[in-house]
């Protein structure tokens, strides 16, 4: 597949014989690619793909799963696993061509002048070493330092990267730190070779908004003060936008968009690239409608000849179908389509019917389908077990007493009918306890709740099933709550049959009607969840919930797992489904911008119990809990706002026991004093109907 | 880990009790009477009757049960029907003897097995590696009795290197005796080299995609190293577990293995009083199995414990 150059600024032209490390640039990436596996099923999950990074330069590298951007990451580092291997181009990292070098060559540059910071810090740390031994390994092997001095030397690294008490950290075991701390370790133990180029990817997708925050804030401090050149990876276009200089857009495995940051994210100028920001619910921007991008991946062991987004284009045309070079749209720009500058401005439109959107107002005497009043649930402390004697009794017996914990601390939450709550938090804070406590897949300690106004705690509303017809869950993970075993027809009749013979039509019929309502053909009946994408899976998890007719949907995290495209056409269809039905949803995340999308109310958790209620509309504005303005300030954007960003420090705070003052005391940056930890705090009422509780009133907050 | 160790103490102790109660009634409806069995077949009935009174066998079930047990804990085995002799000298000849057998074999399904294992994952898609597969494959599919003859008329018969059967105390000479183990040894042991070598080698597997091993190459660490230092340990934890199972299967063997090559060790002496009805016997070599096993467990767990810091330093409460 030899392209045709034409286009000035073109890097897809046949590979020169010499090295071509330019003047400057750290690295630079010459129609590298990938391949996985061999035969024709092998799958090119790298396609040609040219960047440069310049000394000291941040490049950030966005992708939707499929993009091949994890796979650059092993690339660069050398370390592909399994059938995967370079099969064309070249990478040349500080003029010496990485994919000629020896084992001794790459035991030269891995970790010393490239390090990599990985995804999910929860695994990236070998369980069954201690913080010391892993940070001191490489400075005894790559800088030959003496077992005390890679001692000082970790400890000087765990200072740098915001540790407070690094000599406690060195003697840890990873099990006993919190996400954003073993992500610092890893941070360190990247930094221990001191290299020049430093890879990320993911780093931190996993971690709670206020920790992203600070790991953030961490990653730049770093760059500027050990002139790091890095290459951030993320599906997270605000994340991105936080550290770097420039901006790459892979779909497919190639590279379709290059752009400085802040040129992109205004004026994107391929069509992925709008599509993708047109799908993501934004803070700032008002609430309509998500923009969406129909259709799917192409089949990468049989890509197209021509441009690899063309069926999911709405601006193709014949042209299309030849295979697209990378054009000149600018200054240091460049797309991989021909018609870039032609649309220059032109804005994403899905080719989805956009039904109208509707003025939402849930009516203010609307019943309640849900109302929990008071509702508790404790857990045991997990190891917490003492022993005490107690002496109540005539001879004193030593009793095995459990050190519990509130997880859930007398939480009161109503939503209407045809009302969607959204419920946000860090993770621990109990938002999850408390959802399933509602629908009683927990069984709740204490409290009152009604669905329907039926109390489902007692009399006969209590049984599972009778729950089941109002009530239902949507889970985050589809992958792991559909049957590998079961057809869809198999997956969605069981919950009908649930509901008897009392309903019209025979089974296929039903199920087919499931299927129509979450807009997926019947062809989709006789397939098994292997053999569909995430986005299908989870509207087959949604048809599941509304096979049983419910009032009330739990969605707890259900689109996180989702790329952000499919995650916007799954909103849609969920807000399409509440006004179609009337379903109330209590929405559950920790992505701030979704909820505040979705939702019409917002409740914020905190330790086990609710800090704040208010209107979704009023997210945008002053006057709110000090948590929820941390909060607020953590989540990444795209236009760089907030010089003055709120930071909280230290990690979630565990949920508490005999919390007397105010539940953030801990954490809180405007706390007042004393008063805080003593004295719990009253509710408030801010402008826009917020109401929250703090010993600040709204005035002085939003001030 | 002090609560650990207790509990898991608690529960051996618990099982060891369960498993006495099972050992005790087992024995107690086998057929053939025992004063059938001390008197002969055709003992008047009311010498019956007055021995079983002696013995104790007409009170209730838990009082023989009790007496039974206290004996056993003071480690008073009574005598041998059959050989009319104290039982524990003979039991502990044979327990000595299969010990023996027994450390030897552990020692050599650990070592072999874990390194067969540990290549093959590190070699994973090569030639030695399926040709480690393959041998196991072979050795697991035939049973034990099996191998034994094969070994007795390669080794023994055919080529005559080391002796089919028996057993020699240390005193006629090192070589004699040890010529004497290493049939019975290599027959014991295949099973379990093999079934080690494939646990190990998929937990290795495992391990070496997981992502802590993969930061550790990022990091520079030479593979070598990472072998060793990052994906060994975690993925021995599952191995050892499973080794202490293996004691039981070992146990198992033992009695195939020295009923076939006329090994005077605890499973012979079983299968011996087994078919003599020699209940005290019985009770008490099954008992010894029975302690040595859970004992094997408990090592393994406090052993899985020491390496996994999770537990040795109690789980944090909030990660
Ligand atoms: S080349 Fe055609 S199909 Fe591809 S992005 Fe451009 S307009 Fe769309
Ligand atoms: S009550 Fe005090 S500690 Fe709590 S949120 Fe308000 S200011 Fe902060």
């Amino acid at each position: 597949m030899r392209h045709t150059c034409s286009a000035p600024g073109d890097r897809d032209a046949p590979i020169s014989a010499q090295p071509p490390g330019r003047e400057g640039e750290i690295l630079t990436l010459d129609g590298l690619s990938v391949r996985y596996g061999s035969g024709p099923s092998s799958l090119r999950a790298l396609d040609k793909v040219s960047l440069s990074l310049p000394r000291g330069g941040a490049l950030g590298v966005v992708g939707e799963s499929g993009s091949g951007k994890s796979t650059l990451a092993m690339t660069l580092m050398g370390l592909l696993a399994g059938s995967a291997r370079v099969d064309g181009g070249r990478a040349v990292f500080e003029g010496e061509d990485l994919y000629a070098l020896s084992p001794a060559g790459w035991a030269g540059m891995r970790g010393r002048r490239i390090g990599l910071v990985f995804q999910d810090p929860f695994t990236a740390l070998n369980p069954a070493k201690t913080i010391a031994h892993q940070l001191t390994e490489p400075l005894v092997l790559h800088r030959g330092l003496s077992e005390t001095a890679a001692r000082a030397e970790a400890r000087r690294l765990l200072d740098e990267v915001g540790i407070s008490d690094p000599d406690a950290m060195l003697s840890a075991y990873p099990h006993a730190l919190s996400g954003g701390m073993k992500q610092r370790a890893l941070i360190a133990a990247a930094l221990a070779g001191d290299p020049d180029l430093l890879i990320l990817d993911e780093p931190t997708t996993a971690l709670d908004v206020t920790i992203e925050a600070q790991i953030l804030d961490l990653l730049e401090a770093l760059r500027a003060e050990r002139q790091l050149s890095m290459i951030f990876i993320s599906h997270n276009l605000g994340v991105i936008a936080r550290v770097v200089d420039e901006v790459c857009v892979l779909y497919a495995g190639q590279v379709v968009e290059t752009a400085p940051k802040a040129e992109i994210f205004a004026a994107p100028r391929h069509p992925y690239t709008k599509g993708l920001l047109a799908s993501m619910p934004r803070l700032g921007a008002p609430r309509a409608r998500l923009e969406t991008i129909p259709g799917r991946l192409p089949d990468l062991t049989n890509p197209p000849e021509g441009c690899r987004f063309a069926a999911r284009c709405p601006f193709a045309e014949d042209r299309c179908a030849a295979p697209q070079p990378m054009v000149s749209v600018g200054p240091g720009r460049e797309s991989r389509c021909w018609k870039a500058v032609a649309l220059g401005a032109t804005p994403w439109t899905s080719a989805e019917t956009a039904a109208p959107a509707r003025a939402r107002t849930v009516a203010a005497d609307a019943p309640p389908a849900l109302r929990a009043d008071g509702v508790s649930k404790r857990f045991r402390r997990a190891g917490g077990v003492r022993v005490r004697i107690d002496r109540s009794g005539a001879i004193p017996v030593p009793r095995i007493g459990h050190s519990t914990f509130n997880a859930v601390d007398a939480v009161s939450l109503t939503v209407k009918a045809g009302e969607t709550v959204g419920l946000v938090g860090e993770s621990g804070c109990g938002k999850s306890t408390l959802a399933r406590c509602l629908i009683r897949l927990i069984e709740p300690d204490g409290g009152a709740i009604a669905l329907n106004g039926r109390d489902i705690l007692k009399g006969r509303a209590a049984d599972r099933r009778t729950i089941a017809r109002t009530a239902q869950f949507v889970f985050q993970n589809p992958d792991s709550s559909l049957n590998p075993r079961k057809t869809v027809r198999q997956i969605l009749a069981r919950p009908l049959a649930l509901l008897g013979e009392e309903r019209p039509g025979t089974m296929d019929q039903r199920v087919e009607r499931l299927l129509d309502m979450v807009r997926l053909s019947r062809a989709y009946m006789d397939r098994y969840p292997h053999e569909m994408s995430g986005g299908e899976k989870q509207r087959i998890g949604i048809a599941r919930v509304l096979a049983a007719e419910p009032k009330f949907v739990i969605c707890d995290e259900a689109v996180s797992a989702l790329d952000v495209s499919v995650q916007a056409s799954i909103l849609n269809l969920l807000a399409d489904l509440r006004d179609e039905l009337g379903l109330a949803y209590l929405f559950i995340s920790h992505d701030l911008s979704v909820v505040r999308h979705i939702a019409d109310r917002v409740a914020v958790m905190y330790r086990g119990g609710i800090v704040e209620v208010g209107p979704a509309s009023a997210l945008g504005t002053p006057g709110h809990h000090p948590y929820t303005e941390a909060l607020l300030s953590a989540v990444p954007s795209l236009d760089s706002r907030g010089a003055e960003r709120m930071r909280l420090a230290g990690t979630v705070s565990a949920p508490g026991d005999g919390i007397t003052g105010c539940r953030f005391a801990d954490r809180c940056p405007r706390k007042i004093g004393p008063v805080c930890d003593t004295q719990a705090p009253p509710w408030r009422t801010g402008p826009e109907g917020v109401r929250f509780e703090c010993h600040h009133t709204a005035d002085a907050l939003a001030g | 880990m002090l609560l650990y160790f207790c509990q898991r103490v608690a529960y051996v102790v618990g099982i060891v009790l369960v498993v006495s109660l099972l050992i005790f009634s087992i024995t107690q409806i086998m057929p053939g009477n025992v004063a059938y069995v001390i008197l002969g077949d055709f003992a008047p009935l009311e010498q019956i009757h007055a021995l079983e009174e002696k013995l104790g066998f007409n009170d209730p079930w838990y009082v023989q049960y009790w007496r039974w047990l206290s004996q056993i804990a003071r480690l008073d085995f009574g005598d041998s029907l059959i050989m009319e002799r104290p039982i524990g000298p003979i039991l502990w000849q044979a327990v000595a003897n299969s010990a023996v057998l027994a450390v030897i074999s552990i020692v050599l399904v650990a070592v072999i097995g874990i390194w067969l294992g540990v290549v093959s994952a590190v070699r994973h898609g090569k030639a030695s590696d399926h040709v480690v597969s393959i041998g196991t494959y072979i050795v697991l599919a035939v049973p034990e009795f099996f191998w034994c003859i094969v070994l007795i008329v390669v080794f023994a018969g055919s080529l005559q290197w080391l002796p089919a059967t028996g057993y020699t105390s240390m005193d006629e000479g090192f070589f004699v005796w040890a010529s004497h183990l290493v049939l019975p040894v290599v027959a014991l042991v295949m099973g379990l080299v093999a079934h080690v070598s494939r646990l190990t080698r998929s937990s290795m597997l495992e391990v070496m995609q997981s992502p802590y091993v993969v930061a550790a190459r990022a990091r520079g660490i030479p593979e070598a190293r990472v072998i060793r230092g990052h994906a060994l340990p975690n993925a021995l934890l599952p191995t050892i577990t499973v080794l202490a199972i293996d004691i039981g299967v070992l146990m198992g063997g033992m009695v195939v293995v020295e009923t076939i090559f006329s090994y005077p060790g605890l499973g012979r002496l079983l299968i011996f009083g087994i078919q003599q009805l020699d209940l005290p016997l019985i009770q008490a070599a099954m008992m010894v199995v029975a302690v040595i096993y859970a004992l094997a467990n408990l090592l393994a767990d406090v052993l899985y414990a020491f390496l996994n810091p999770r537990i040795r330093f109690g789980k944090a409460a909030h990660g």
